[in-house]
């Protein structure tokens, strides 16, 4: 976008983009994993927590799978801690402590007994850590052993833990990204699918309109005056070529406004020649003396030749009826998938889109293929108005006889 | 006089040629698609064709491009071009090789049949015939620049008249004016424009030209 260009304040394209998602600062999950991290140590003791936070890790993973990638480290540094203070516990005590003797405060100094009590606990012993895999110990020496190589694995298995958290990280923020990113497209489309049905429907009304006020009516009237001509044509054959002569007047005129219906529907150029032509036809017809450049090598998909094309007549009509301009240039290209196509007059300026409906419509009829519109209009002129649309363009029609 | 026609609808073709048997023209062709028209324009040479825009097999402007095909094999072949719109695009597209001998009209004018005959001896006279709605635009459209707008608005009347196709008679019964006033008129426009004599015929085509590139 060239520089200068404002975009619309109310598009829906720029106001989405202005949302784009906001990655967490990383020093804020070094501080909050540490904190979970202790918070399940407290809350859910030793015995169980490791397995909870992993059956907890499987649950979420279905639900938020960016908060379970989190969970890993949690989870390993959980383990290594416990096996860590189970392993300087015993290396300090040397010999099983019965149940008994373990103390029922709390916080920090109750944790820390209830790890002694339970370490020291045969039955512990016998379902634990220890147990699986050392295998149950039988004299303090075995406890000395096991109480050292239990240290260096929980030691082991905390570093591995911490080795691990800024690689989940990464899991974590792309899982957030593309979420976000990913919410944000469904809005957009959410919105610009009922803007296409909107205006499809509006446009039903108005052909329907139309037609209805227009040929329907003229057709009906030529039947009036065919009936009323077969009456008179022997009696009276002056009033009866009167008549025929309405009737084929009348015919003409439904014919003319039936043209013009089909022009607001899709424009015969266009059908005919595609977008570019159809460029140079409006602007052979505008009020405007109006320059163009184009360089369209193939032509767009149907749709938005449509769209793109009704965009440039009501820019073009604009300019004509408020901007007071004497000319006005149109550049038409297409380049790395994207169709862009630059309008700018020398009028008054001082354009705001928000003011008009015409310019808002055309931007939610672009908004359905992705396409935007940016309108520069500082007072005193000139305005630019910009529509980039991306698309491919098919190789162009050849012809042959 | 030979006429080819163009037209995809069965009614209309069929229509066309027994309006123009009325008149004495003899159909030499009646084609319904572009290649076939083509071949029809090279290979019978027709005095005048009746040309419709779109036509199989792409309906898009095969009709008009095959007839800028044949004139640019066979400079200034009569051609009047019939459509359901008509575009300034593509009027200036036929008027672009100056040859003359070009007609566009849209296909409603066929209801008036005197005009449209007179329209198509226009033509194959070489003359040039623009449909009043492509110069209704052109009278529409301010044109701020070159010469066109030194003329008069009784010499731009007479040029849009000339535009479409009408001799200085029926121009002069048209403004309620002696034909010698309109010939009048137009040796000054043509002047205004710049254009050298020559002979009066193509100096309307030239004339007209200069409008619509005005």
């Amino acid at each position: 976008m060239a520089p200068g260009i404002r975009p619309l304040h109310d598009g829906t394209m720029n106001a989405l983009l202005a949302t784009r998602p906001r990655r967490l600062p990383r020093w804020s999950w070094g501080v909050l994993l540490p904190l979970v991290m202790a918070l399940s140590l407290t809350l859910w003791g030793f015995r169980y927590s490791t397995l909870v936070v992993v059956l907890l890790a499987v649950i979420i993973s279905y639900t938020v799978p960016a908060v379970a990638a989190d969970l890993l480290p949690i989870a390993l540094i959980n383990l290594g801690v416990h096996w860590l203070i189970g392993g300087v516990h015993l290396a300090r005590s040397g010999t099983p402590v019965p149940a008994s003797a373990a103390g029922g405060s709390s916080g920090v100094g109750g944790l820390i007994s209830s790890y002694q009590s339970i370490a020291a606990n045969p039955a512990y012993n016998s379902n634990g850590v220890h147990f699986v895999i050392f295998g149950a110990p039988t004299s303090a020496t075995d406890m000395t052993t096991v109480a050292v190589i239990e240290a260096t694995a929980g030691l082991a298995v905390v570093l591995f833990g911490l080795w691990l958290i800024p690689r989940t990280l990464g899991v974590h923020t792309g899982l957030v990204k593309r979420n976000s990113e990913l919410s944000t497209r469904v809005q957009k489309l959410a919105a610009t699918r009922v803007d296409a049905v909107d205006t499809a429907a509006r446009e039903l009304r108005r052909v329907e309109r139309d037609l209805h006020d227009g040929a329907q009516a003229r057709l009906v009237a030529l039947g009036i005056s065919l009936r009323a001509t077969e009456r008179l044509i022997k009696t009276n054959p002056d009033a009866a070529a009167a008549l025929v002569a309405e009737a084929r007047e009348n015919s003409a005129k439904a014919l003319a406004e039936l043209r013009d219906l089909v022009r607001g529907i899709n424009p015969p150029v266009l059908a005919e020649r595609g977008l570019g032509d159809a460029i140079r036809a409006l602007a052979l017809d505008a009020q405007v003396a109006t320059t163009v450049e184009i360089d369209l090598p193939g032509r767009p998909p149907a749709p938005v030749e449509s769209a793109v094309y009704f965009a440039v007549a009501e820019i073009l009509a604009n300019a004509a009826k408020h901007a007071d301009a004497g000319t006005v240039h149109i550049l038409a290209a297409h380049s790395a998938g994207m169709l862009r196509i630059e309008v700018s007059d020398n009028g008054a300026g001082g354009a705001d889109p928000a003011l008009g409906t015409g310019l808002l419509g055309v931007e939610r009829r672009l908004g359905t293929f992705d396409g935007i519109l940016a309108v520069s209009s500082p007072p005193g002129g000139p305005t630019i108005v910009v529509i980039e649309v991306p698309c491919a363009l098919s190789s162009p029609k050849t012809f042959s006889c | 006089m030979r006429v080819v026609i163009a037209e995809d609808l069965f009614l209309l073709r069929e229509g066309l040629a027994s309006l123009l048997k009325q008149h004495d023209f003899d159909i030499a062709e009646a084609v319904d698609n572009g290649p076939a028209l083509l071949r029809a324009l090279l290979g019978q040479r027709p005095d005048i064709a009746i040309v419709d825009v779109r036509l199989p097999p792409t309906y898009s402007d095969e009709g008009l491009r095959a007839a800028l095909e044949a004139r640019s094999q066979v400079p200034g072949l009569p051609i009047l071009v019939l459509s359901q719109h008509v575009e300034q695009l593509y009027a200036r597209e036929l008027l672009a090789d100056q040859a003359g001998g070009v007609g566009y009209l849209l296909k409603d004018r066929v209801f008036t049949d005197e005009q449209f005959i007179d329209a198509l001896h226009t033509v194959a006279r070489g003359g040039t015939v623009m449909d009043p709605e492509v110069v209704a635009k052109l009278l529409a459209r301010p044109s701020n620049q070159k010469p066109v707008t030194r003329l008069t608005d009784r010499e731009r009347e007479v040029l849009a008249l000339m535009a479409e196709g009408r001799s200085n008679s029926a121009i002069a019964q048209r403004l309620f004016v002696t034909e010698k006033a309109v010939s009048k008129h137009c040796t000054s426009i043509f002047a205004k424009l710049d254009l050298p004599p020559s002979d009066d015929d193509n100096r309307r085509v030239l004339a007209v030209l200069a409008y619509l590139n005005s």
